[in-house]
């Protein structure tokens, strides 16, 4: 067993281990989701990619308004290919990201210094929130790892020593370990938000049922708030796609803030499970390309990365499927077999080089291990095709 | 009959085919739930407090969760109450021995979370990284996740067993999914 790194889903675990003897696959430490990452990736038949390289350069050269798109799963190196291949390119690069998550790391709430990394929240974390984020379906080793189990420094008995609240619309299976369980209304968030301020700020608001939430649940949550040192928010799909997204995010803002001038410290991390999602944020505006893929703007798409025909929604990914595309990834999925040419690339958990960037901001770097395979690495793709357009357009 | 041998045998004589596929781990073969109520009406119900947790209520609930014996109660083993005390006797009596508890993880139901990995104190002491959420790489603990499932390799080691016996149950009360039964 050699320890390398899993990119299952934004965690990128690398406390992990795992061999492959023939086509068997043992693995310690992964949750289902990585070891069938895993399984996935070494059982993909990867071919050699240079007689496809010379046709995708053609289609990329050829095309009139080119998008460059995917990117959430591939790593920080190939990201900064694709964005220099657009520059030359004069495409535009678009990332799955932009549905919501974009929008939501460009809020203010990011520019505030409101996050932290992961390991202080495992060392210092004493009342950890998950709002509308549901790890146990989603970033399995989330609360295990990081935010919920382990002990710390300031938290030597681990869950003992925290507080957990989950609020959500439903009831989750993360709630079974919580303290405090909110079920409130859809679209409440922002109101619920704002009468937890009042509460914290000494404006008594809560006399009876609030939101169909027992006026005492509430405020033995408040009461949380107030005894915890360091309280963490960790904000998921639920306040960043229930349509009011703006006001969510504002109000735990507020909240943090508040927390904070009562003398406490407080964060808010998001809960995005797309393996690189934070990568390809770092290295992008905040510019929205839905509305432009799906008005039919683009004649060409290099997809890189993600299934996203799969993955867009319907109109979008109509208008996807009119163009031109040159799809470079692992092999596999709708937007692989609609392509006009496809460039399969070994998984980079495979690769065993590179980095991605975990969901917490923090550069996580592969490691090599025997099975690493390095015929047909994505960023390597990516740059052979930058220097024959090059060539091309000169 | 060593322990892996007792189990495929179990397995093979109680079980169904459909339960063999989902059932990793099983010790003993009886199930032991006691209502403490049904404790409460036998004992002799004075409050004298005598005994650790000081009322009758508190110590039928303890009783029911193998934290008290029978003869930790002084009035029950005066004259008058044999009967009853023999009656508890017999309704505990399971809950004695190593046999009458057990977990069982369903592994359709786990996701390999490790949360059982991490909040086990045997597998802290056993492997201290685990204490910082660390995956568990050694073959001394409690739970390790394998190809993505948790896998109890050795149950011998859990804390509710001889020689310790505790009611312990927190990997049962933090696993989301309830892959994880404890009786």
């Amino acid at each position: 067993m050699e320890n390398i790194v899993c990119n299952g889903c934004s965690l990128l675990c690398d406390d992990v281990s795992a061999e492959v003897s023939g086509k068997t696959v043992s693995s310690l430490g992964f949750c289902r989701l990585g070891h069938a990452h895993l399984e996935t990736a070494i059982a993909h038949k990867i071919t050699s990619p240079d007689k496809k390289l010379e046709r995708a350069a053609d289609i990329l050269t050829n095309s009139k308004n080119l998008l460059l798109y995917g990117w959430t799963h591939a790593t920080d190196e190939a990201i900064k290919e694709g964005v220099e291949l657009a520059k030359i390119l004069k495409g535009h690069f678009g990332t799955s990201a932009d549905l919501g998550q974009m929008q939501a790391m460009s809020h203010s709430i990011h520019s505030k210094g409101l996050d932290i990394d992961l390991e202080y929240v495992r060392n210092n974390g004493e009342f950890i929130i998950y709002w509308g984020s549901d790890p146990s379906e989603s970033l399995h080793r989330h609360p295990s790892r990081f935010a919920v189990l382990p002990r710390g420094e300031k938290i030597p008995e681990g869950i003992e020593s925290r507080t957990i609240g989950v609020v959500d619309v439903r009831q989750t299976e993360t709630m079974k370990m919580a303290n405090h369980r909110i079920i409130l209304p859809t679209g409440s968030d922002a109101e619920l938000l704002d009468i937890v301020i009042s509460e914290l700020e000494g404006k008594s608001t809560i006399k009876g049922k609030v939101l169909g939430i027992p006026g005492s649940e509430l405020i033995g949550f408040v009461s949380g708030l107030q005894k915890s040192d360091c309280t963490v928010i960790f904000y998921g799909g639920g306040i960043i796609n229930s349509g009011n997204q703006d006001a969510n995010l504002s109000g735990i803002e507020k909240l943090v803030e508040v927390l904070r001038k009562l003398g406490k410290e407080a964060y808010a991390l998001p809960m995005f499970v797309q393996t690189n999602s934070m990568g390809v944020i770092k290295a992008k505006s905040g510019e929205n390309s839905l509305q432009r893929i799906t008005s039919g703007e683009f004649d060409t798409a290099l997809v890189v990365g993600d299934d996203a025909l799969a993955h867009l929604p319907g109109p979008a990914a109509k208008a996807l499927a009119r163009t031109q595309i040159v799809y470079v990834g692992a092999p596999g999925g709708l937007t692989d077999s609609k392509a006009t040419v496809s460039i399969h690339t070994t998984d980079p958990i495979l690769v065993g080089s590179e980095s991605m960037t975990r969901v917490d901001m923090n550069k996580i770097e592969f490691k090599k291990w025997k099975a690493s395979k390095e015929d047909s690495v994505t960023s390597d793709v990516l740059l052979k095709l930058h220097k024959l357009v090059s060539k091309k357009r000169a | 009959m060593s322990y892996r041998k007792y189990l495929v045998l179990y397995a093979e004589t109680h079980l169904d085919t459909h339960s063999k596929k989902e059932m990793f781990n099983y010790y003993g073969d009886k199930t032991v739930k006691l209502n403490p109520m049904e404790l409460y009406n036998l004992l002799p119900k004075t409050n004298c407090r005598l005994c650790e947790p000081k009322t009758c209520m508190a110590f039928a609930t303890k009783l029911a969760l193998g934290d008290v014996s029978p003869d930790d109660c002084p009035p029950l083993l005066e004259a008058g109450f044999e009967k009853n005390l023999e009656k508890i006797r017999e309704m505990v009596a399971p809950m004695l021995s190593a046999e009458a508890t057990g977990i069982k993880l369903d592994e359709s139901k786990c996701t390999g979370c490790n949360n059982c990995v991490v909040v086990c104190p045997v597998d802290v002491a056993a492997e201290p990284p685990t204490s910082e959420g660390k995956a568990a790489m050694s073959t001394d603990t409690v739970f390790r996740v394998e190809n993505g499932i948790s896998k109890i390799i050795n149950l011998e080691k859990c804390r509710r067993f001889p020689p310790d016996r505790l009611n312990c149950r927190v990997c049962e009360q933090y696993c989301c999914t309830d892959a994880i039964e404890i009786w």
